[in-house]
């Protein structure tokens, strides 16, 4: 491993370095829900008995940093995918907390030169600090070579 | 004989599918080949043993790498302790005519893969950095390849005397098997695959096109 | 017909692919409502100014679309993980599929993996996952 991915390991893992409230509009979910083509009810109507947000509406939820402070610049930022762990549902209504950290850091070789990813993952949180979802995002820097 | 020479599984950055999940797809799904190489990136997965599963499903699984040099991306067949000591396989920078040089001093083979690929193929540099010494084989059919990529691989390889192989370089179980390489002789070792691969009685086969 | 139970899934089974509203008004809409601007979502003029090949389709919602097609086939499945790699760009205004196949079955605990992909009409895949979903056991 390149010794700057290994300093940067070192540095920034596993620390949270963001939290932030996210109220969840009712409106907002299911517009979000309808756009990506969902059929299911418990996603499109207020009124289900098991009304929730859908699953992947908490990637669209950043916080109010996407780094760490002080980490280093590699390259212009593009997002390279996406995973979520769904834990338990996303209530409309309700206000939800994500705390961030950075989960992974590691680089490869892409077809624009080296290749910086760093793993950013948002825990979300209800009020009663159960743990909901986590959502990760994977971020690729590309170094000009 | 076709073997899938270019997979990956979970133990890649990358890769989301695990090899059991491979087996039961290309049984379930009457794939026509016999087994597939796993060719983790820039790693050596020494500690995984697939024998029950390959005696389970009776299928070839056998294990390389995929390195990444200067020249872009090159699998290494016939992967060992003492070829492992020789370069840092995790590098991403490494220089391919040290890739080919160890390989040939411990039995191993390098085959540059999806050659035809911007940046990250070897006909992207030949341009800028020459055409490399010692390469004889490179990957003609890569099975994520998109646009042009396996003809411009074919058509280079063509010129400058080139075997090929084929491999799907699944990172999904359903992708595995979209290419391969067919071998008159049968495989059941990484020697014997060496082996074939040295002695050129093989040809790349495109099973997403027919070709 | 919709699949309601693990005992009803079958491996290697294709889920019904799925035609997603790739349409640059669906783009546009989705990307203000999640308050992504910029135009490489919402003007292809634009994004081939940025050096794309026209204005993408943001990640997230290839996403939304996946986990949508899950939810045609099994309405019930909750989405307990889905990992999805963006390896190209998915060009909006342009036709993609999104298909998805069982790749792990275990009725022991009711949980099915699923490969995910989003592909273009030359077939090249854009974007590719996995996801895990759990659907109740008869």
């Amino acid at each position: 491993m390149d010794q700057d991915i290994t300093a940067a390991r070192e540095k920034f893992l596993n620390q949270d370095f963001d939290e932030k409230s996210f109220s969840v509009p009712a409106e907002k979910t299911i517009e979000y829900a309808r756009l990506c083509g969902e059929t299911a009810e418990r996603f499109l109507d207020a009124s289900h008995p098991d009304f929730q947000a859908p699953p992947t509406y908490i990637a669209s939820l950043s916080g109010s940093r996407a780094l760490p402070e002080g980490f280093p610049r590699f390259g212009i930022g593009m997002d390279a995918g996406k995973g979520i762990e769904c834990f338990l549902p996303v209530r409309p209504g309700t206000t939800i907390t994500g705390r961030t950290h950075l989960h992974d850091i590691y680089s490869k070789t892409g077809r624009s030169g080296r290749m910086v990813f760093a793993v950013s993952r948002i825990a979300f949180y209800d009020a009663e600090g159960n743990l909901l979802a986590n959502s990760d995002s994977r971020v690729v820097m590309r170094e000009k070579s | 004989m076709l073997l899938d020479l270019h997979t990956h599984s979970i133990k890649s950055d990358d890769g989301r599918a695990k090899v059991e999940n491979y087996c039961q797809w290309i049984r379930s799904k009457n794939l026509p080949i016999d087994g597939f190489v796993l060719t983790e990136h820039r790693q050596f997965d020494a500690e995984s043993d697939y024998s029950a599963l390959a005696e389970k499903f009776d299928l070839c699984i056998l294990k390389a790498s995929e390195v990444e040099t200067e020249y872009g991306h090159v699998l290494v067949y016939g992967v060992t302790p003492a070829l492992q000591a020789e370069f840092d396989f995790g590098s991403i920078s490494l220089p391919l005519a040290k890739v080919i040089a160890a390989c040939n001093a411990h039995g191993a083979i390098a085959v540059p893969c999806h050659p035809g690929r911007p940046r990250v193929g070897m006909f992207a540099h030949t341009d800028a950095l020459g055409v490399p010494a010692g390469v004889e084989i490179v990957e003609i059919y890569n099975g994520g390849s998109r646009d042009q990529e396996d003809q411009i691989a074919i058509e280079h390889a063509s010129q400058l005397g080139y075997r090929g192989i084929g491999g799907s370089d699944s990172h999904i179980v359903s992708h595995v098997g979209r290419c391969a390489t067919r071998f008159d002789a049968e495989i059941k070792s990484i020697d014997d695959l060496v082996l074939a691969l040295k002695t050129g009685q093989f040809e790349a086969v495109n099973l997403k096109t027919g070709d | 017909m919709a699949i309601s139970t693990i005992q009803e899934v079958v491996f290697g089974e294709d889920l019904p692919t799925f035609e997603p509203d790739t349409s640059l008004a669906t783009t546009r809409q989705f990307a203000a409502l999640v308050g992504w601007g910029g135009a490489r979502f919402s003007d292809h003029e634009a994004a081939r100014k940025e050096g794309l090949a026209g204005a993408m389709v943001p990640g997230i919602l290839n996403q939304g679309y996946l986990v949508a097609m899950i939810h045609h086939w099994a309405p019930n499945a909750e989405i307990k993980a889905i990992d999805t790699v963006f390896r190209a760009p998915v060009i909006a205004d342009e036709k993609h599929t999104i298909s998805g196949v069982v790749t792990d079955v275990n009725e022991a605990d009711g949980q099915v993996e699923i490969d995910l992909t989003v592909a273009n009409e030359k077939g090249e895949t854009r974007v590719f996952g996995t996801a895990t979903v759990q659907l109740p056991i008869a």
